[in-house]
């Protein structure tokens, strides 16, 4: 059934995908393209460039003050201590949320997303309908993905259009002292980087 | 420009959609967009393909699915660029006798080009206009070319709340203008002085701003 979201991310006048394999025919054609280039650059981005990059960053600043320090201080150099950097991540910025400060990411004018961290954004992220509301209307935002956040706290929102890409350190939950790094990582979603959802223990293990 | 990429604040634009696992990619064809779109930029023909994109008319850009603007941007600044001409793009097929190049990235390459940091901070010494804690203005600007303000911003008054650096200006920089060396801000905008008093009173958005865009408050 075709609601409104299908219509905006999937109606098409022509079929794209032609027209996609008629330009790279062309291109590799003119020799402006090498197509293996191409397979490798799809598999990274489909396959390698990912959330689980952002979630090792998160997890680490949990369990070390010190990087949790320089993290804040300057993204892109701490970040890059783990060995991840790339298109969309020249300016790195971690912004961090505590039980005062609720922060959210958006960008209004296009999808800037750091891509390093997270790999590529979701279809929602890039609707014209979070590109408009979230800077407005955050909490109303926030509440409609399921997000409440308390009339006593801060909600920041970062409109990232220059050359900074944003991510969220969100709030490390109660009952996780005992976890690994790896543990607290597996728990760490893509979507409490971008400050849309909160990281949360798997239902049953709450204690 | 005052198009209609500029969402910032607008009412109507439907719903958002939100899913849990939510995929980047609707189809096949998107992802090799986004790889045609890298392979194609170490060619250095044009900076950005936002302005190309920013020049959909508002009723097509609205229709077009996400990756397919991108398409049309890229096919736009291939033609434009003459790396290919637009009777080439439109058969598929190249001219005969066309010239064959050596394309930029092989898959040797490609990984190192995608993962490398890009630098677009500027490593030169400019003096900033404005210091941290500074009350600033957006500036009424009305660029009818591609700008990085947000018209939500304009006469607007906000915070510094630090300096990102030196950068060119994208309104010039990316038509290979004047690049208008000039630091970058980060504002802090009160949510109340943006939306007015529906707003939560502690509330702010948070913006990085070229130093064109702003004037003291």
């Amino acid at each position: 059934m075709a609601d409104a979201r299908d219509r905006e991310h999937a109606a098409a006048p022509s079929d794209p995908a032609l027209r996609v394999q008629a330009l790279e025919s062309l291109l590799v054609e003119k020799g402006l393209v090498d197509r293996a280039a191409i397979d490798v650059l799809v598999d990274l981005y489909e396959n390698k460039v990912g959330p689980r990059n952002g979630a090792q960053v998160v997890a680490r600043a949990w369990i070390d003050p010190e990087f949790k320090r320089r993290l804040l201080a300057d993204g892109t150099a701490a970040i890059a201590e783990l060995g991840f950097s790339g298109q969309q991540g020249e300016k790195l910025t971690v912004v961090e949320s505590t039980p005062s400060v609720h922060n959210v990411i958006v960008c209004t004018l296009c999808s800037c997303y750091p891509w390093p961290l997270l790999g590529l954004p979701p279809i929602w992220y890039k609707s014209s309908a979070y590109r408009a509301r979230t800077v407005a209307d955050p909490r109303g935002v926030l509440r409609e993905l399921g997000l409440e956040v308390g009339n006593d706290v801060e909600v920041r929102v970062w409109d990232s259009n220059a050359a900074s890409r944003y991510l969220v350190l969100p709030e490390r939950p109660l009952g996780t002292e005992t976890l690994g790094e790896a543990e607290l990582a597996a728990l760490v979603t893509r979507d409490a980087m971008l400050g849309v959802a909160r990281v949360t223990l798997p239902r049953g293990d709450r204690s | 420009m005052n198009g209609i990429h500029d969402m910032g604040g607008m009412h109507g634009l439907g719903e958002i959609g939100y899913r849990r696992d939510d995929p980047a990619f609707h189809a096949a064809w998107e992802v090799r967009v986004h790889a045609l779109v890298t392979a194609l930029a170490a060619y250095g023909r044009w900076r950005a393909l936002r302005p190309e994109i920013e020049a959909i008319p508002a009723a097509e850009y609205l229709r077009m699915s996400y990756y397919e603007r991108w398409l049309a941007a890229l096919t736009e600044s291939i033609a434009k660029s003459g790396l290919a001409a637009r009777a080439e793009i439109e058969r598929g097929a190249a001219s005969a006798g066309a010239q064959r190049s050596v394309p930029a990235l092989t898959a040797d390459t490609a990984r190192t080009a995608a993962l490398a940091a890009p630098r677009t901070e500027l490593a030169i010494r400019v003096d900033p206009r404005f210091r941290v804690g500074q009350r600033v203005r957006g500036a009424n600007l009305n660029t009818p070319t591609h700008t990085r303000m947000p018209r939500y911003t304009r006469g607007k008054v906000g915070v510094v709340e630090r300096s990102r650096g030196v950068f060119a200006l994208p309104d010039t920089d990316v038509y290979f203008g004047d690049p208008r060396p000039q630091h970058v801000y980060m504002v802090r905008f009160a949510a109340r002085e943006l939306w007015g008093d529906g707003a939560s009173a502690h509330d702010a958005v948070y913006i990085d701003m070229w130093q064109d865009y702003l004037e003291p408050a």
